[in-house]
């Protein structure tokens, strides 16, 4: 460890205070050991250290050709993965700073041909050059007439046709509006010279759009809990999730409901207890931002905290199951903390609906074919404490970290898009991940 | 479900230990209590006065005089009562009680006897001479408030405050509080027998846990009851030993609801009773009692476990992995059982908070050296993805062949039934007859349990009294020597030492709105189980309520 961050716990402030003042091999190899030792553990702290990491390998960077910067963040990107695969959060946020290096080099590349082409284009091309997101009505009929009349023309230019839908996207040319949209090569096609170097900083300003999302995330999952509490509901949710919370935070300033919190004992009740009572614990100031939050009692929200047992009893009287989750599969099913499996199947058999709150940073290209590889196991004092160590010897006591849920027991998915099926998550995975960077 | 007949046992066999047991649980709080609840002080300091009044009373319990002399005492000296004096004198008696009772009540169990009518109590026990002075004392050391899950202090101390504030109880299940459970065995009536007194205490703290541990319990704390009673002048044994025996139940059932076996067993005792020829000598009809209560323990649960033992056993094959969930006595007797016909098997045994019964089963189950896995609640999916079967120990089978256990065993039976695989585990109930009922319920909310919230509060896992040695034990004496040891030092609170940062809901009561609900029981659904193994032979939960019929109908 850094001398600097001694005096800190190690954990994800630390990292990003030491970030700043150490070269970036130090940085990777001081993320890989907190990823390691399990000092970085929730999906959103994990996510943000390797945002800020990535930012920063991509910063000091010294070449710009896009693919030595590809290279070296899946570089990176492989050795943080082979630390902790079942942080798959890592993986999506590198995945997502691949696919956006590459996003960057391909405009780079359209834009040039773009201007190339526009060069030995005669009439017809001619309107692209003036199109503008602020174009005014009739502009629009015009180019909308426009874009009518490429259709019919595209046909009759056969060459032109073949060499657009090489490098861009296949819609591109019979839409010409979007373009400027989706991809912004206005802004970089007179300063097209020095253009690899813009690659570089329009990736950093990406990545700094990720960060922001993961700030973020929460409040705007939050935003939709107006469309799915209603009053005088009975909500079941289970473990402490800032997600769920927030979530049922916002509802609570509109709306009056009941809150029934399973404790999910015995790897997280220690904060589910300090959720529900907004007593934060003393010594953990990994989560002293979201102790500042209010809990849900104090907005006249009755809690009634039940231990993870008595979930099926009650489960006849619950209108709604809200789940927080570690990491979202492409399939629909997700891995979440131990216990949720069995809640979501309780709240199957009782035929109440189960929301996912999770945010799209969590959602994962990986299709569980070995369920058990995406389990871990935690630590069997937690079960049986150290007093009964005579018993711990004779016998094998397990205490799974996760579950995993098959999609079939997810009703809907809430992220900060909006509510989707659980079938629908394989077209969020692809809007978000590029196919090469699947498996980098 | 978790079984220890034996505190029971020995208690209510040999008499001598009887008056320790309750004594020593008294003797505990006084320390405790008065840390928090200076109100107390006054009467802890009074400790050692119990266990002398106590004893006195288990020996005069052994003279044929409690409830006979109590009528003398009432009467004057003139022995001779008409029924309608005696029906009178019981009214009176009656409401001196339920006045005391109440009384006791306000006081938040710090005791009041004393100040109650004091008119009224005289016609009580001739045993304490003094009444207002000297039994009013004693009540008083009775008193002292009881540390929660017996001599196992848990540390929680906001337990036995009052709260004005807020009502904490979960509205659902509003019907189910009604009255706390009793903490001390003050306002208990006279009548109650201390063996019963002691069981009464042991109930509560889940000494004596689990249904047929409760029955066999309940059974030889009423045998001794019968043993020691004399019927009074005017009536017959028939008649009045069952109201007599209603006073114990009554007590028995404020330290914590009875369970339906319990239910069961007193129903068939009482019958018994009735069917008591008056002309019979009183010792022989006590004989013929004691005899019935022998013969209902001996067929309906000792040999009624061997046999579902036996034939549950059978169903286990090599290889298994079976899977159960917390506590039950029937089930460890079956894998062991099993064990011993040379199988080979594992087991995974699936627990909860706050209870922990499981731990006493892969205590019981490894140490006769069979392959134990141990998870609690949290980890059934995995622990289910590799089982052959499932074994579940029974609080009762309702009349609509739902399965009525401890709290998750509905979970464990579920998840054995929606695999994702397809595959469904057969789920086995292991029950004795006498666990059967009439009654029926749809789901775990009508009937339940409500158990006290703050047992859920210590993020430690609790201690389990049962069979443990207290490691408070020997410090007791000392505690009691050092006499109007209520300021003595403080004992120090090892859950307390264990763990330095309190737990956040150590005050939950002060906090508005949040509430805590530990019920006991939940309903499993029929669908749920494949089979219902009793000691009558194995059926399908439907078939339940024709069983019941028959047994009862015997």
């Amino acid at each position: 460890m850094p001398s600097t961050s001694l005096a800190l716990t190690p954990g994800l402030g630390s990292f990003l205070k030491s970030l700043k003042t150490h070269p970036v091999e130090t940085s990777i190899e001081n993320l890989i050991s907190l990823l390691k030792r399990r000092q970085i553990r929730h999906s959103r702290s994990c996510a943000t250290a390797t945002a800020y990491l990535l930012r920063h390998v991509v910063s000091v960077c010294k070449t710009s050709d896009p693919l030595k910067l590809i290279e070296r963040v899946q570089t990176v990107g492989r050795r943080l993965v082979a630390a902790q695969p079942r942080e798959m959060v890592v993986g999506n946020v590198v995945r997502r700073v691949l696919g956006l290096i590459r996003d960057e080099a391909e405009d780079d590349h359209e834009a040039e041909f773009a201007l190339s082409e526009a060069g030995s284009e005669s009439q017809p091309q001619t309107p692209r050059a003036f199109d503008d997101p602020s174009s005014s009505l009739p502009l629009d009929r015009d180019m909308l007439s426009l874009r009518a009349e490429g259709a019919e023309r595209s046909s009759s230019r056969p060459t032109l046709h073949s060499m657009f839908s090489l490098l861009s996207h296949p819609e591109a040319e019979f839409s010409p509006i979007s373009t400027p949209g989706t991809q912004s090569p206005n802004g970089r096609m007179p300063g097209h010279g020095p253009g690899s170097k813009d690659v570089k900083a329009e990736v950093l300003e990406g990545i700094g759009e990720i960060i922001d999302e993961l700030g973020q995330v929460d409040d705007q999952i939050a935003s939709y809990a107006l469309e799915h509490i209603h009053s005088n509901e009975i909500i079941l949710t289970h473990t402490s999730s800032t997600t769920v919370q927030k979530f049922l935070l916002k509802a609570a300033t509109k709306r009056k409901f009941t809150v029934i919190h399973a404790e999910s004992f015995p790897n997280n009740h220690e904060n589910t207890h300090a959720t529900v009572s907004g007593n934060p614990l003393g010594d953990d100031d990994e989560l002293s931002a979201e102790a500042f939050q209010k809990p849900l009692i104090a907005l006249g929200i009755t809690v009634i905290l039940i231990p993870d047992s008595a979930v099926f009893a009650l489960m006849s009287r619950v209108n709604k199951v809200i789940l927080g989750t570690h990491s979202v599969l492409a399939n629909g099913g997700l891995v979440a903390a131990a216990g949720t499996r069995v809640i979501a199947r309780a709240a199957k058999v009782h035929q109440t609906p189960v929301v996912v709150v999770s945010g799209v940073y969590k959602l994962s290209p990986v299709y569980p074919f070995d369920f058990d590889s995406l389990i871990e196991y935690g630590d069997a004092s937690k079960v049986l404490p150290y007093e009964d160590g005579d018993l711990v010897d004779q016998i094998d006591v397990q205490n799974p970290n996760y579950d995993y849920v098959p999609a079939e027991l997810v009703d809907l998915y809430i992220t900060n898009l909006g509510g989707h099926a659980p079938s629908y998550l394989y077209r969020i995975v692809s809007d978000h991940y590029r196919k090469e960077d699947i498996s980098f | 479900m978790a079984d220890s007949v034996d505190p029971a046992l020995t208690s209510s066999s040999a008499s001598a230990s009887v008056p320790a047991q309750p004594a020593s649980t008294i003797a505990n709080p006084p320390s405790q209590q008065t840390q928090n609840l200076p109100i107390r002080e006054s009467k802890s300091a009074k400790s050692p006065a119990p266990s002398d009044n106590q004893s006195s009373k288990n020996k005069d319990a052994s003279k044929p005089a409690a409830a006979f002399s109590d009528a003398a005492a009432a009467a004057g000296t003139d022995k001779p009562l008409t029924p309608a004096e005696l029906k009178k004198k019981a009214k009176a008696e009656k409401a001196a009680r339920r006045a005391k009772e109440k009384l006791a009540k306000e006081a938040g169990g710090a005791g009041a006897a004393g100040g109650s009518a004091p008119g009224a109590i005289q016609s009580r026990p001739p045993a304490t001479p003094k009444k207002d002075a000297a039994g009013g004392a004693s009540q008083k050391g009775q008193k002292a408030a009881q540390p929660r899950r017996g001599s196992a202090p848990t540390g929680q101390t906001a337990a036995d405050e009052p709260t004005k504030k807020e009502d904490k109880s979960v509205a659902v299940f509003g019907h189910l509080y009604g009255q706390p459970r009793r903490t001390t065995i003050a306002g208990a009536g006279k009548e109650v027998h201390s063996a019963v007194l002691a069981l009464g205490l042991q109930l509560r703290d889940y000494v004596v846990c689990g249904s047929s541990a409760r029955c066999v319990a309940t059974l030889l704390a009423f045998k001794r009851v019968i043993e020691s009673y004399t019927t009074p002048l005017g009536t017959s044994l028939s008649r009045h030993l069952t109201t007599h025996l209603s006073h114990q139940i009554t007590y028995l059932s404020t330290c914590r609801p009875l369970s339906i076996s319990q239910g069961n067993a007193i129903r068939a005792l009482k019958l018994a009773i009735a069917s008591v020829d008056p002309s019979t000598p009183e010792l022989s009809a006590k004989a013929t009692l004691c005899e019935f209560i022998d013969n209902f323990i001996r067929e309906k649960i000792t040999v009624a476990d061997q046999v579902i033992a036996q034939s549950a056993a059978q169903k286990v094959q090599n290889g298994d992995v079976i899977v159960t969930f917390a506590g039950s006595s029937i089930v460890k007797q079956t894998l062991l059982t099993a064990h011993k016909q040379g199988k080979r098997f594992r087991v995974s045994i699936i627990d909860s908070r706050p209870l922990f019964e499981g731990k006493n089963l892969a205590r019981a189950l490894a140490n006769a050296g069979l392959d134990v896995q141990y998870s609690l609640v949290h980890g059934i999916s995995h622990a289910i993805k590799d089982a052959t079967k499932v074994f579940l120990g029974a609080h009762a089978m309702t009349s609509n062949g739902r399965l009525y256990s401890r709290v998750g065993t509905a979970l464990v039976a579920m998840s054995a039934k929606e695999r994702a695989g397809g595959v469904e585990v057969p789920v086995i109930v292991c029950c004795e007859t006498v666990k059967f009922t009439d009654r029926v319920a749809l789901d775990s909310i009508v009937v339940n349990e409500i158990a006290d919230a703050d047992e859920l509060v210590s993020a430690q896992p609790l201690q389990q009294v049962t069979g443990l040695v207290d490691p408070e034990a020997p410090t007791k004496p000392d505690n009691k020597k050092g006499g109007k040891g209520a300021s003595s030092a403080p004992k120090p609170d090892p859950s307390a030492s264990l763990n330095p940062s309190p737990s956040p809901l150590s005050n939950w009561k002060d906090n508005r709105n949040l509430q805590l609900l530990n019920i006991m029981y939940d309903v499993t659904p029929a669908e749920y189980v494949d089979m219902v193994v009793t000691e009558m032979g194995s059926l399908p939960p439907s078939a339940v309520p024709i069983v019941h019929r028959m047994s009862t109908n015997l």
